[in-house]
């Protein structure tokens, strides 16, 4: 509050305070800004700084040119018109041209509309950039600016009055800019909606084909996959695995599924004794056709395809937030009966591509003969290989990938395992498959939220043993790790507080979106029925809901309730209050005291009152100009306040 | 404004009143300039009432009256006093001047030349008159008011602020409203000086002379006080802001006016109440006329007292 009073002094001209907000909302953006763009600010800045008097035209067109060329590089190489479909190139196209159509604006010293609008479109277009809490918290500093900003523009008066009052406002409004911060659609460069096309980066995350030679370090992507709800409870870790594509096709330098003409048999129904665990999946947009299932899918999901690997599909890509509700039997293998075409493909492999490898599963054939022998004595011959799992390996001899990656390379990350031991399984006779999909982390749960992000994106392997597909997690054949991809992968962790704060904002987001956007009749259903079992749920969340209430109610009264310098100040409250209702109206140049005899001028009825007025007004003066306070006074003043309005009022 | 006189005082507004009708304020505000041991000057055009104010006031307050008409060709002598040769003694001996008294009306002070001026200014100032090398003190209490024609320009000399800083409040006296000029009209004002009807007594004099100095400033007041002070240094309205003799001199007018109320302490209505005339002549707006009331209208709409 010691500062704010400083702020009593200053009045800021209409220029000032403009320049003030330019400076908040520009902040975040200069991070984004390329270099050239950000050397056009400097020079505005610099500008502005020195020169005092309104730019001549000159000036302006020098500075128009200087922006053109600025725009012109920043965007060198990545501008084409056919490129504005990108919704990244596309805003930063427009941050650049607004930033140079406000700096024109801003040299000539004149305000015009676009200048004063222009702070909120800043704002609006950095929230493309940044999703993170830092920026939610960011963003409400930047609106409460703003506000205070336009306040003190229209008020005219100094910066603590109109802090004061915007801060009221704020108040007020503060649940609605977490509402909407929380609502607010999630704009992804690299899935871009709005009909816009999506950036094409490397980046985690699980696609059809399974590529062997990617140059790029894989980036722990955060993007949101999808978010879980589970009906009942959250399976254990290492039960976790989403199933997303089957890969049977080794060529070379990636594995495909087999091909959609492929005639299969249709999935039977997987039989077993558990009872399945039912989940509710939230699917952000892929632009893919896959819809994910934990191991293994029970059944269908309504209007999508469960082909006879158990991968789900849609028809079409998902291009906006699906909901579906699934049901799984949390286990690591399936009871089924592939056709000859499945079990061709999952036994196929080429002798003269891997011959390393293939002499050594030739001695694996040779010493055991049970494929679970088999199995192990492969899982044993990877763990001996002392592989080292990476983020970046070295990029494996293509056209020999599994002898690359087991004997000379010895590094590389899930894929790698998974696709080198498939390959040594089907060498043995045993059928294998990868699969690729999602490994989900506990991480990032909560009660029963889960969500999954594309750095869980994982591919592993499924043998057919004794007639049923068995899982097989390949990665864990790792002796070790490398230390720059323990800090990548670590990367999450290292802010812990951030991180569970950003978990219980998804999770509340998450709750808000199942229990109010997409609540239906069968929510509803579900929430009696757990109400009815759980009466302290009822409790807790009707007292919640009052002490939200309360707690808005309590700020709202601690921001609004009237300050008074001193404690007369506020026994005679009742007392002003009374006058000002009755029309009688302090002037900002009256004393109090000068109030009160004008009261006594303007009505002189009853010689009483006027007396007790006066009395009033005497001992408020004396409480606060005397230095030898009694405490009867504010006693004394107590009761004649309260003696004038009740003689009033007769 | 509102304010509430204590009953000793309102008989002796009264009497001067009778002499000047409608003009309370301005007599009560005299009568604190007394107390609060300062000087004071009247601007105003001939023919309002100073000379009136001036002789009642003095009657009043029991004082020895002396008066001095300034002339252009007047010398500082005239005012102090001379050292003559005596011939019979055959030394030189010092005759007082008209300055010797404690109640001293110094008409049109700006007619005068500036030697003159600041002769009498000093002995304002210090209560003390030198001639040569000897001090003679002054009678205590003394109290000057000095008037002065705003309008007569020619064959005047205008008093630098330097000097006007001397004078603790200038009033100005104006018409007198409808009501009291037809009284005046009527001829119901009092003539001559006749012997006033109530005259303190040089003790009572002295004795509120102590209690206004005594009177209580608090903190509420101060910072009321020096919001005020300041805001004429820093608002950017005046040349120049009021000096710290100024603040002195507005702080001794607080309580003066404050023990006039009958207080022992001061209040933000005293402040209000005295500002105007204590800075009427030591502040001048950059733009446009400067005036008592435009001082006073100026400061309060911006320095507000929320108690």
């Amino acid at each position: 509050m010691r500062y704010l009073s400083g702020l009593h002094t200053i009045r800021p001209s209409a220029l000032r305070l403009l320049d003030m907000a330019y400076l908040v909302v520009l902040l975040p953006l200069l991070i984004m800004l390329k270099i050239p763009m950000l050397l056009f600010v400097l020079l505005v800045f610099v500008l502005l700084i020195f020169q005092k008097s309104p730019a001549k035209s000159l000036h302006l067109v020098l500075l128009f040119l200087f922006g053109m060329i600025a725009i012109y590089l920043s965007l060198y190489g990545a501008f084409s018109f056919k490129g504005l479909s990108r919704l990244k190139l596309f805003i930063e196209l427009l941050i650049y041209v607004l930033l140079v159509v406000v700096a024109l604006q801003r040299v000539t010293q004149r305000i015009n509309f676009y200048l004063l609008i222009s702070p909120i479109l800043l704002l609006a277009l950095s929230l493309f950039f940044y999703h993170s809490m830092f920026m939610l918290l960011y963003v409400i500093l930047e609106i409460f600016f703003l506000l205070w900003m336009i306040l003190a523009h229209r008020m005219q008066s100094d910066l603590r009055e109109s802090f004061r009052s915007s801060m009221l406002m704020f108040m007020y409004s503060l649940p609605w800019v977490v509402v909407l911060f929380i609502f607010f659609p999630r704009i992804s460069f690299e899935h871009a909606t709005y009909g816009f096309k999506g950036e094409t980066q490397k980046r985690m995350g699980h696609d059809g084909i399974m590529y062997l030679d990617t140059k790029a370090q894989l980036v722990p992507s955060e993007r949101i996959v999808m978010e879980i709800g589970f009906d009942t409870h959250l399976p254990p870790s290492n039960t976790l695995y989403f199933r997303g594509s089957i890969l049977y096709l080794d060529k070379n330098d990636h594995w495909e599924p087999l091909p959609q003409t492929t005639q299969r048999k249709k999935p039977a129904p997987i039989k077993t004794q558990d009872e399945a665990l039912g989940y509710k999946v939230t699917l952000y947009p892929t632009q893919k056709r896959w819809l994910y299932m934990l191991d293994m899918p029970a059944s269908p999901i309504a209007n999508a395809m469960l082909d006879a690997d158990l991968i789900t599909t849609v028809k079409e890509a998902v291009k906006e937030p699906l909901h579906y509700s699934a049901r799984s039997f949390v286990q690591s293998s399936y009871f089924e009966m592939p056709d000859t075409m499945t079990l061709g493909a999952a036994t196929s492999f080429s002798r003269d591509q891997n011959p390393k490898s293939y002499r050594a599963a030739q001695r694996i054939k040779e010493d055991f003969t049970d494929p679970k022998e088999r199995l192990s004595a492969i899982l044993t011959l990877l763990k001996s290989q002392q592989l080292t799992y990476t983020l970046k390996p070295d990029l494996l001899d293509i056209n020999h990938s599994t002898d690359s990656f087991i004997f000379d390379k010895k590094q590389g990350y899930c894929v790698h395992f998974a696709s080198s031991f498939v390959t040594l399984a089907r060498m043995v006779d045993i059928p294998a498959r990868v699969v690729t999909g999602y490994k989900a982390d506990l991480a990032n749960s909560l009660n029963l939220y889960l969500s999954i992000k594309e750095r869980d994106a994982h591919a592993w392997a499924e043998v057919y043993l004794d007639g049923h597909w068995v899982r097989v997690e390949t990665t864990s054949t790792a002796a070790n790790i490398d230390a720059q991809t323990q800090t990548a992968l670590a990367k999450q962790n290292k802010n812990k507080l951030l991180n569970t704060l950003n978990l219980y904002l998804l999770y509340a987001k998450y709750q808000t979106e199942t229990w109010i956007l997409h609540y239906s009749n069968l929510r509803q259903l579900q929430l009696l029925d757990y109400a009815k079992s759980n009466p302290r749920f009822v409790i807790i969340f009707i007292s919640s809901l009052l002490m939200m209430v309360l707690i808005t109610a309590a700020i709202i009264a601690y921001i609004s309730r009237p300050r008074f310098s001193s404690e007369q100040l506020a026994v005679l409250q009742p007392l002003l209050a009374y006058l000002q209702k009755k029309g009688h109206l302090r002037q900002n140049t009256e004393t109090l005291h000068q109030y009160l005899l004008r009261y006594n001028d303007e009505h002189q009825k009853q010689s009483e009152h006027n007396r007790l007025l006066l009395q009033v007004g005497a001992v408020y003066e004396k409480l606060t100009y005397a230095n030898n306070k009694e405490d009867t006074d504010i006693k004394h003043l107590k009761a004649l306040v309260r003696r004038f309005i009740s003689l009033e009022n007769d | 404004m509102n304010y509430t006189l204590l009953s000793e005082f309102t008989p002796l507004i009264d009497a001067v009143e009778a002499h000047l009708m409608g003009k309370r304020e301005t007599i009560a505000l005299s009568l604190a300039t007394f107390f609060a041991g300062g000087h004071l000057l009247l601007e105003d055009i001939p023919g309002v009432g100073k000379t009136t104010l001036a002789k009642h006031l003095c009657a009043v307050l029991g004082l020895e009256f002396g008066r001095v008409q300034f002339t252009s060709d007047m010398l500082p002598s005239d005012i102090l006093g001379i050292n003559y040769y005596n011939q019979k003694e055959g030394n030189f001996v010092f005759k007082k001047g008209p300055i010797f008294t404690s109640f001293l009306l110094g008409d049109e002070i700006n007619r005068s030349m500036p030697k003159t001026q600041s002769a009498l200014l000093q002995a304002m100032e210090e209560g003390t008159v030198t001639i040569d090398t000897t001090h003679y003190p002054l009678p205590q209490p003394f109290f000057v008011i000095g008037t002065q024609n705003p309008h007569e320009e020619v064959g005047t000399f205008e008093l630098p602020s330097s000097q006007l800083d001397r004078f603790m409040c200038s009033l100005s006296i104006g018409y007198p409203d409808n009501a009291a000029e037809r009284e005046i009209l009527k001829g119901k004002t009092a003539h001559g000086l006749s012997r006033a009807s109530v005259v303190l007594t040089p003790s009572q004099v002295q004795v509120y002379l102590t209690q206004a100095s005594g009177v209580t400033l608090s903190d509420t007041l101060l910072d009321f006080l020096q919001d005020t002070i300041s805001f004429t240094r820093k608002s950017g309205m005046f040349e120049y802001g009021l000096s710290t003799r100024g603040a002195l001199a507005l702080t001794a007018m607080i309580k003066s006016w404050a023990m006039l109320q009958g207080r022992s302490y001061a209040t933000a209505d005293d402040v209000q109440m005295v500002t105007a005339a204590v800075c009427a002549h030591r502040l001048r707006f950059k733009e446009g006329a400067t005036t008592a009331a435009r001082i006073h209208h100026e400061i309060f709409t911006h320095i507000h007292s929320d108690t």
